[in-house]
């Protein structure tokens, strides 16, 4: 009598827990699980490709991170630099001639961290240098940027800093330093909001009768 | 069309090529009580429509739900709204004095006033009112408009990310959303709310300014947008009692304008300040309205149906990122693809420290905040 007593009291709490424990095909615990569960690369039919034709891009890879990048040397107006700067910066220095970029001031870092040679190279005007005097290509001036903006560059990398230059699909396009911020004064500045918000007119009660 | 439909349509006589008497009666001209005197189609619909919001007072928020008076007056007034404004399709239809133009616009009206939801339609029937709502557009404006349907991407989940350290408070999210959904231009009803909060207070909504006008970044505090959050368990789709509103496979929550009927439960549902209902006719310029739109984003809405943010579905759909991503010039805003591993969406959420608003509730909305 006991016994069957206990076994009865085993099926009916093993029955429980089995089922209680059941979920469907395709339901998950939380949306992480379920985003974990089914992720795949994605290979469909929307592209990035046809949004971002026309526009020069390149592809770098930093990392874990390949993606492509606005070409930028033939958005600058006056490349090649060599064209005016055909000597060394210190032979083209003379009193009585019109000053080129003489609009440009420096509003980056105080005078002891930076100055214009922080970036550019006085000998060879066609590329960027970075603090221990190596070449960079104007195209990949985040180079320089990475330097000191560790943070952001990783971030940038990984998607998380930055715009992209169209859609969400493959292949990943993203927009690089120098085409959100001017690297000459990078900050963004405190201006008007575009529009109001929300309710800023008093909704018209007086026509509805009441 | 299919020869399954899942409704009754009338057959107005469009497609026969001409029959001798234009009304059941018998007689081509006035005499069997059938022929009124008309009142122009729009006109009719306004009225129709307004019979069947009635007269209550613009509010915005969660006012307009928690103060709602329903008489048994009221409550008939709304359910014969809709017969009228069947019956008038019919009448029109029916008339000799009306010309081809007319009966055809009377034939789109009757066919769209007792279409199925969009919901239960396949890709033909999608079709079918997609195209008749351009014809309408056409034959109302004499312009033209593209409307699309494209239906849910395979193997994608759309999420997205806001970084709070970002943000500025420049507005031109707003300005770029409204422009791209044709939202009504007098009654702001905005998808998209940034709240200006003070610094270490925390997330406290009920202290944000949401009406801010003053340069922005204002010292000393930070900036938090907030819109539909597409949640995975959507509390509104819940409770809407006609289904015109559901979650798509790709995860965007939609609403079927023509399906809904303005009850605003899905608005008292929602935990999250997402919905904006149509309280008046909404106005968009001609020559401001945006003409590439889908079925279930930015189309010409009516007064008294719900609407919200659709992450852009006419955008996103073909592999677009949604207008306020475009316009944020901070990026602050990151949208993607939740399932697929290279995405940065997905490197977002593993590498930052991310949260939800309000997650012990359970919905999953598929919008997180960010820190750099
Ligand atoms: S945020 Fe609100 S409206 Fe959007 S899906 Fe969630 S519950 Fe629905
Ligand atoms: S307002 Fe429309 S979408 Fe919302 S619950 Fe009512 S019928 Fe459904």
């Amino acid at each position: 009598m006991n016994r069957k007593y206990y076994i009865y009291i085993f099926t009916c709490t093993f029955l429980v827990v089995f089922f209680s424990c059941k979920h469907n095909e395709g339901e998950y615990h939380n949306l992480n699980d379920k985003i974990k569960a089914v992720s795949k690369t994605y290979h469909g039919t929307l592209s990035s490709e046809v949004l971002i034709d026309g526009i020069k891009t390149l592809e770098i890879t930093e990392g874990e991170h390949t993606f492509l990048i606005p070409e930028r040397k033939s958005q600058i107006k006056s490349f090649a630099c060599i064209e005016c700067h055909n000597v060394g910066l210190d032979k083209l220095q003379s009193k009585d001639i019109k000053k080129a970029h003489w609009e440009i001031t420096l509003a980056h870092a105080d005078e002891n961290t930076m100055n214009c040679a922080t970036c550019h190279n006085g000998a060879d005007m066609n590329s960027l240098n970075t603090l221990t005097g190596s070449k960079v290509d104007f195209n990949k001036s985040y180079k320089l940027c990475s330097q000191c903006h560790s943070s952001q560059f990783e971030d940038w990398k990984g998607g998380a800093h930055g715009k992209k230059v169209a859609g969400w699909a493959p292949p990943r396009a993203s927009y690089t330093c120098v085409n959100c911020h001017n690297p000459h004064d990078p900050s963004f500045k405190s201006r008007w909001p575009s529009r109001y918000n929300t309710e800023q007119v008093e909704a018209p009660q007086a026509e509805s009768g009441h | 069309m299919s020869e399954k439909k899942k409704w009754y349509s009338l057959d107005l006589g469009l497609n026969r090529k001409k029959s001798d008497t234009a009304c059941g009666c018998g007689k081509t001209e006035g005499g069997c009580g059938s022929h009124k005197p008309e009142m122009t189609d729009d006109a009719f619909l306004e009225a129709a429509v307004n019979a069947s919001i009635g007269e209550e007072v613009r509010k915005d928020g969660f006012e307009q739900v928690f103060d709602v008076k329903m008489d048994r007056r009221s409550a008939f007034k709304k359910l014969t709204a809709s017969l009228l404004i069947g019956a008038g399709a019919v009448s029109t239809s029916c008339s000799v004095i009306s010309g081809d133009d007319t009966k055809e616009k009377a034939q789109i009206d009757w066919e769209e006033q007792f279409k199925g939801n969009y919901k239960l339609m396949n890709d033909e029937e999608k079709k079918a009112t997609v195209d008749r709502l351009m014809r309408s557009y056409e034959l109302r404006t004499g312009k033209n408009i593209s409307m699309t349907h494209e239906n849910a991407e395979e193997d994608v989940l759309f999420g997205y990310a806001f970084n709070i350290s970002k943000c500025q408070g420049y507005m031109d999210c707003v300005n770029a959303c409204i422009e791209e959904n044709n939202q009504d231009r007098n009654s702001q009803m905005q998808y998209i709310r940034i709240h200006e909060m003070k610094d270490g207070k925390g997330f406290n909504f009920n202290e944000a300014d949401d009406n801010y006008y003053h340069e922005v970044p204002a010292e000393g505090h930070f900036y938090m947008g907030t819109q539909c959050f597409h949640c995975d368990n959507p509390p509104c789709v819940e409770v809407c009692p006609v289904q015109a509103t559901w979650r798509e496979d790709d995860g965007l929550v939609v609403i079927d304008y023509d399906w809904c009927v303005g009850c605003r439960y899905c608005m008292a549902a929602c935990p999250y300040d997402g919905r904006r209902f149509n309280w008046s006719k909404p106005e968009v310029p001609e020559n401001e309205i945006n003409k590439n739109q889908h079925y279930l984003g930015n189309r010409m809405r009516k007064k008294g149906v719900m609407e919200k943010c659709t992450f852009c579905v006419q955008r996103s759909r073909k592999g677009q990122n949604p207008a306020c991503v475009e316009a944020c010039p901070t990026g602050a805003r990151i949208f993607g693809n939740l399932l697929d591993p290279n995405s940065t969406i997905r490197w977002v959420l593993e590498n930052k420290k991310v949260f939800r608003l309000k997650e012990d509730l359970g919905t999953e909305p598929k919008f997180w905040y960010f820190m750099d």
